[in-house]
């Protein structure tokens, strides 16, 4: 397991170097100045020539690449022009939030759409597998933007138990120095007040968030089972007289997750998208936020650090995937080796 | 017979609803298999045979299956009737199975040992036994030793994929015997293996029907197999039994025309029905002169495909195949017969040595237009080289356009190709998947000789058909070789074919030539201890020819 | 010998596989709705300026006496804060979604089918370079990349298309990568090779038509897609502007009257979902249609 791993983690890294250097051109070969851009046209040419000089970008290109990227391994992003701080600093501090979402996004994701999926399979052409048929169509069809609003505008008209906006509470004093995450750090302090409170506040972003995915999980949970159905092993374990439970739990979930599990990890770059939509409307305080807003602005240093950080979550998420396929499937980890 | 039998087909009729028709598969089929009994189910590929093995166990899909008459009988109680709870109690207990292909039988992402454990555990459930881990896993171990499986231990640790071929396929028998069942249905055992080891399975089959006492039944396309390892016949065609009877009857005396046909079509080994074919163009110039060939491959890997490994595929091979040769390359999967077809193309480098055909040299040659209409290949699986999604008509232009010929003459010469393979005009216009087996490869041999070439390279061009349907392709090959005076390149893994169709012989192992030379001699005097080990495992239909296979001592 | 050699052909030529294709299509309740769908869409956007009640409610056309009027037999949808027909900017609004999924579609999936045969195809350092930069591409969060490049190069249409364009290719081109892939296995590709073939015939005569039907599906299921992505940059005030009449746009603009004057969001909002319903019912028809994994 641990060659593995440490192979997909070296790969992962690679995928990571690729793009700081795919971002850092893309920034550059857009037309237009950045200093300009950044300063809007009323700014004066001197106000333009002084930014220029400030950000490095009178150097020759491989010296600014070299200049960006030796920064980048020290953690330095440059200055946000917005903000007026380090952009690391920024990030870092509304890093907690979008991760705290995702994160629950994610679990509410897994835990819905694998056993629908799987129900809707066992129940092949049925009423169950047509009703949840219909709920993944939904949620793959309907726009998170148009849930958000739909979602915010239920719960602030017609049931008043979720929150509309940001993380917390205003009035509840708490301060999530730990990890960052109000959940745990809440938990971590006891202060269960805080926990359900934050609760609270995520389910209707998660769920905003959560629907799209849900749908193409469900859906490609439902195909691959009823793909891995159709294999002799299948016939062969009935045959021997193992209960049907069995089959469908143990051997055939087992081989089918691999596809859901690959589509997750896939679909995570979405899911970070749609993270700008999702805490743009309910004022979550997270990088998507912060990136909407610095990209309104064209504060330059900051995007290519949202964009940045939205890769490592990508990179994170599939690291994750790659383990739990390597657990799923040891052909993974074992046969991994390719040949020809 | 006596005593009542312990399975008892009668009379079924399966119907199989698909789109919008309802075809029946199986007509008023009856068989009984009797204690202690081996019985056999002799059929080619969609005659019904897996649909009544599949009704018996109780797997069939229904729907869309639908059971139109006719009862199953196990040890007196109807199966049909049973209910679900009642069936479910007879699987591995009372019937068990062996599947086709051993890879697939096994849960890829699950322990054999995991595997075996669920099968013991839950049959103890169900009959309300109780047994600890410790001993089940005693009992799976002993059960593997039944099946000349020593290493329980480690084989029960290990994934599926890493065993091997022979090893899986044991594994699997022992998984079928875990709850000792009384009947054993077994579909086609040791098909997808080498022949030395199906060899050893069937002879592992025998013995523990004998030794256990289990009831047999097979089901099986190869006479052959068939011959060594029952003791009563059905014959099956179209859905229907055509002839049933003790095995000596049926291989000695076949009454039914079908059953006569199937027995004709096999290429016999041995004996005054053998055919020598001889060459009697061979010139001074050798058609393809192999010299001192060698081919490693490497193994790549990782994210930037780099160089992970090698491993020698062919070593060391020269061969002298003549003009109007049928040249057999015998061997096993492995052993690097289809790798030296691919190097004598040019479409795979040697690492080392030296091929010439029609005395030049290969590494030069190749990729030429001159080269292309010397030589060309016929490939094992038709349904894999013709292009699914191209007509029939178009494919064989491929070759006419890119040799410069008019485009408003292709169509004449396609029409011409197809009427040379025995194929009417306008199939032209049709579909691969619109074909039978043995059309398709008739096509893809109208392909390989569209540009006329004066060698053809066949690369098991009739494993992929039914033997009725390889001795029409095999007829077809014998009158274009006379037609066009053509040589040919015969790989194979199946030594009877060869021994009727090739007029010289190359046996190869694990990427070596081990013995070459006229085909009555590599028969009736094989030298080498593979060669012999080799024929005697092949499975032959008369009890004359298995008396004339070189005897083994171990 | 008979004038049929080896038998009858394969299949029965009861019914053609063609036949049977269409059969399984026109016996899917969805797959048929879907296609109505599309096409209602399509007659909309086309039809506009004939179909629309009030064409001059596509433009900065404004008409303050008639403004946050309910839905009636006038006004089917309802009108906007100016008191513009809502219903005839949702028509409009078809014409912009279509022309981004053409633009967008009509770049992408050419770009991302051709790079994905000659990666699977040539292989060698080809792939490496091919498939690695699509990793390196797959893994740009989609949206934050449009918004940043449209707002760099200033929001409109062509430079929606473009940023979307510039994400989507790369996905065609996983999709096509491994087909071909799976279709080098085969032996036809070889054959053709033998039979002096050149690579264009290879790729484009050869390999080009097994990835059709996986092209069909994955385009049709993308139109859809598309319109999504398109809207969700205008609601977020990157896509396209006003007056244009966009449906993103008009989502974000009514979302300011909710919930009182629920029609100018939820309008647009269904019109939205209604599009990518039937983009996503005719895909999935066509899947089920022509057999294909994606």
């Amino acid at each position: 397991m641990l060659p593995y791993l440490l192979r997909r983690a070296a790969s992962l890294m690679l995928v990571l170097f690729g793009l700081a250097i795919l971002i850092f051109v893309i920034a550059r070969i857009v037309p237009g100045d950045p200093a300009r851009i950044a300063l809007g046209p009323l700014a004066t040419d001197q106000q333009v020539v002084e930014l220029r000089a400030e950000m490095g970008l009178d150097d020759p290109f491989l010296v600014q690449l070299w200049t960006y990227l030796s920064g980048l391994a020290q953690g330095d992003l440059g200055k946000s022009l917005l903000t007026s701080r380090p952009v690391i600093d920024d990030i870092m501090a509304a890093l907690p939030a979008t991760f705290e979402l995702v994160l629950f996004t994610i679990v509410i994701q897994i835990a819905l759409s694998i056993p629908l999926g799987v129900l809707a399979a066992v129940y092949r052409n049925t009423w169950i597998d047509n009703v949840t048929r219909v709920m993944s169509l939904i949620g793959v069809v309907t726009p998170a933007f148009v849930l958000a609003i739909i979602l915010q505008l239920l719960a602030a008209y017609y049931f008043g138990f979720f929150p509309v906006t940001g993380r917390i509470d205003p009035g509840i004093a708490f301060e999530a120095d730990r990890t960052g995450l109000l959940i745990v750090d809440g938990m971590l302090a006891g202060r269960w007040d805080v926990v359900g409170d934050a609760i609270r506040h995520l389910i209707l972003p998660a769920v905003a968030l959560a629907a799209g995915g849900i749908g193409q999980v469900m859906r490609i949970t439902r195909a691959a089972m009823i793909e891995v159905a159709s294999r002799d092993f299948i016939e062969a374990s009935r045959a021997y007289g193992v209960p049907e439970r069995v089959v469908t739990f143990r051997y055939m979930l087992r081989v089918a997750a691999v596809a859901p599990l690959t589509i997750l990890g896939l679909e995570f770059a979405s899911l970070i998208g749609n993270a700008f939509i999702v805490e743009f409307v309910f004022s979550w305080p997270g990088i998507a936020s912060y990136g909407v807003r610095t990209i309104l602005q064209k504060d330059l240093n900051a995007v290519i650090g949202v964009v940045l950080i939205s890769g490592v979550f990508f990179v994170v998420a599939n690291l994750v995937i790659d383990i739990l396929l390597g657990i799923l499937d040891p052909r993974h980890r074992l046969r991994a080796k390719g040949s020809e | 017979m006596s005593a009542p039998p312990l399975l008892q087909v009668d009379r079924l009729t399966i119907g199989f609803r698909s789109y919008g028709q309802q075809p029946r598969i199986l007509h008023d089929v009856s068989l009984e298999v009797g204690v202690g009994e081996r019985v056999a189910l002799i059929g080619q590929s969609g005659s019904g045979k897996t649909v009544t093995m599949r009704a018996i166990i109780g797997t069939l899909p229904m729907p869309p299956g639908i059971v139109e008459g006719g009862a199953i009988r196990y040890d007196g109680r109807s199966l049909l009737e049973l209910s679900r709870a009642d069936r479910n109690r007879l699987k591995g207990t009372g019937i068990s199975i062996i599947l086709q292909d051993p890879m697939l039988s096994f849960n890829p992402v699950l322990t054999v040992g995991r595997q075996m454990d669920d099968i013991v555990r839950y049959a103890d459930i169900r009959l309300g036994r109780r047994r600890r881990a410790a001993d089940r896993r005693q009992h799976i171990v002993q059960t593997l030793e039944k099946v000349q499986l020593a290493e329980g231990g480690r084989i029960l640790g290990s994934y599926p994929f890493q065993l091997s071929g022979g090893m899986r396929q044991r594994v699997l028998i022992g998984m079928a015997l875990l709850n000792a069942p009384r009947l054993l249905i077994a579909d086609e055992p040791g098909t997808a293996l080498d022949v030395t080891t199906q060899d050893e399975i069937l002879a592992l089959l025998n013995r523990l029907v004998a030794e256990e006492g289990l009831s047999l039944l097979l089901i099986n396309h190869n006479l052959g197999v068939v011959r060594e390892t029952a003791d009563r016949v059905y014959v099956m065609e179209k859905g229907r039994i055509v002839e049933s009877g003790t095995r000596d009857a049926i291989f000695s005396h076949p009454t039914h025309p079908y059953t006569r046909k199937l027995m004709a079509a096999v290429p016999p080994l041995y004996g005054a029905g053998v055919t020598t074919v001889r060459n009697t163009r061979a010139g001074d110039m050798p058609a393809i002169a192999i010299e001192g060939v060698s081919k490693d491959f490497l193994t790549r890997g990782g994210w930037l495909n780099w160089v992970t490994g090698r491993f020698p595929a062919v070593r060391d091979v020269s061969l002298q195949i003549a003009p109007g040769d049928i040249f057999g390359i015998a061997g096993e999967s492995g052993s690097g017969k289809t790798t030296l077809a691919k190097m004598i193309l040019g479409l795979i480098q040697p690492s080392a040595g030296d091929i010439r055909v029609e005395d030049r040299a290969v590494s030069v040659f190749a990729g030429t237009e001159e080269f292309r209409k010397l030589i060309q290949i016929v490939y094992q699986n038709p349904g894999s080289s013709l292009n699914p999604r191209r007509t029939v008509g178009d494919q064989l232009a491929v070759p006419l356009k890119f040799t410069g010929h008019a485009g408003a003459r292709i169509p004449g010469q396609v029409r011409a190709l197809l009427e040379m393979v025995d194929l009417p005009a306008d199939y032209a216009s049709m579909y691969p998947h619109e074909l039978s087996g043995g059309q398709k490869q008739r096509v893809a041999i109208a392909r390989a000789l569209s540009v006329r070439p004066r060698i053809l390279v066949l690369d098991e061009p009739t494993s992929a058909l039914d033997v009725l349907v390889q001795s029409t392709v095999i007829e077809l090959l014998h009158r274009l070789r006379e037609e066009f005076d053509l040589t040919y390149v015969f790989i194979s893994h199946d030594l009877s074919l060869m021994r009727n169709f090739c007029n010289r012989v190359a046996v190869m192992l694990r990427g070596e030539v081990v013995e070459q030379g006229p085909v009555a001699q590599i028969f009736d005097t094989p030298r080498h201890p593979y060669t012999r080990a080799l024929l005697s495992a092949i499975p032959v239909i008369s009890e004359a020819e298995a008396a004339q296979k070189p005897k083994i001592t171990n | 010998m008979s004038v049929l050699p080896d038998g009858a052909p394969g299949n029965s030529r009861m019914m053609t596989s063609r036949q049977m294709a269409l059969w399984r299509f026109t016996r899917n309740p969805a797959a048929m709705i879907g296609a109505v769908i599309v096409i209602s869409v399509v007659t909309a956007a086309i039809l506009a300026p004939w179909l629309a009640p009030s064409p001059e409610s596509a433009g900065a056309f404004v008409d303050f006496r008639n403004r946050h009027a309910p839905p009636s037999a006038d006004n089917p949808m309802g009108t906007d804060n100016v008191g513009r027909d809502i219903f005839s900017r949702v028509l409009f609004g078809y014409r912009v979604s279509l022309g981004l999924v053409l633009g967008v579609l009509g770049v992408a999936v050419p770009l991302g089918v051709v790079l994905g045969l000659c990666a699977g195809y040539f292989g060698g350092w080809i792939e490496t370079i091919i498939m690695r930069f699509t990793d390196i591409m797959l893994a740009l969060p989609p949206l934050a990349m449009a918004l940043a490049i449209t707002a760099v190069l200033s929001p409109n249409l062509i430079n929606a298309m473009i940023a979307i364009t510039l994400l989507w290719w790369t996905w065609h081109t996983r999709l096509i990568y491994r087909i071909v892939k799976a279709q080098m296995n085969e032996d036809y590709v070889e054959a053709a090779k033998v039979a002096g073939a050149s690579h264009g015939h290879i790729l484009f005569r050869e390999l080009l038509p097994n990835c059709i039907p996986a092209i069909a599906v994955k385009t049709s299921l993308d139109a859809g897609f598309v319109i999504l992505f398109g809207a969700s940059l205008s609601f977020l005030g990157l896509g396209i502007q006003p007056p244009t009449p966009d449906l993103g746009t008009m989502v974000a603009t009514g979302a300011e009257y909710m919930p009182e004057m629920w029609w100018q969001a939820v309008m647009p909002g269904l019109a939205i979902l209604y599009a990518i319903l039937g983009f996503n019912l005719l895909g999935d028809g066509l899947r089920d249609m022509l057999d294909v994994e994606l």
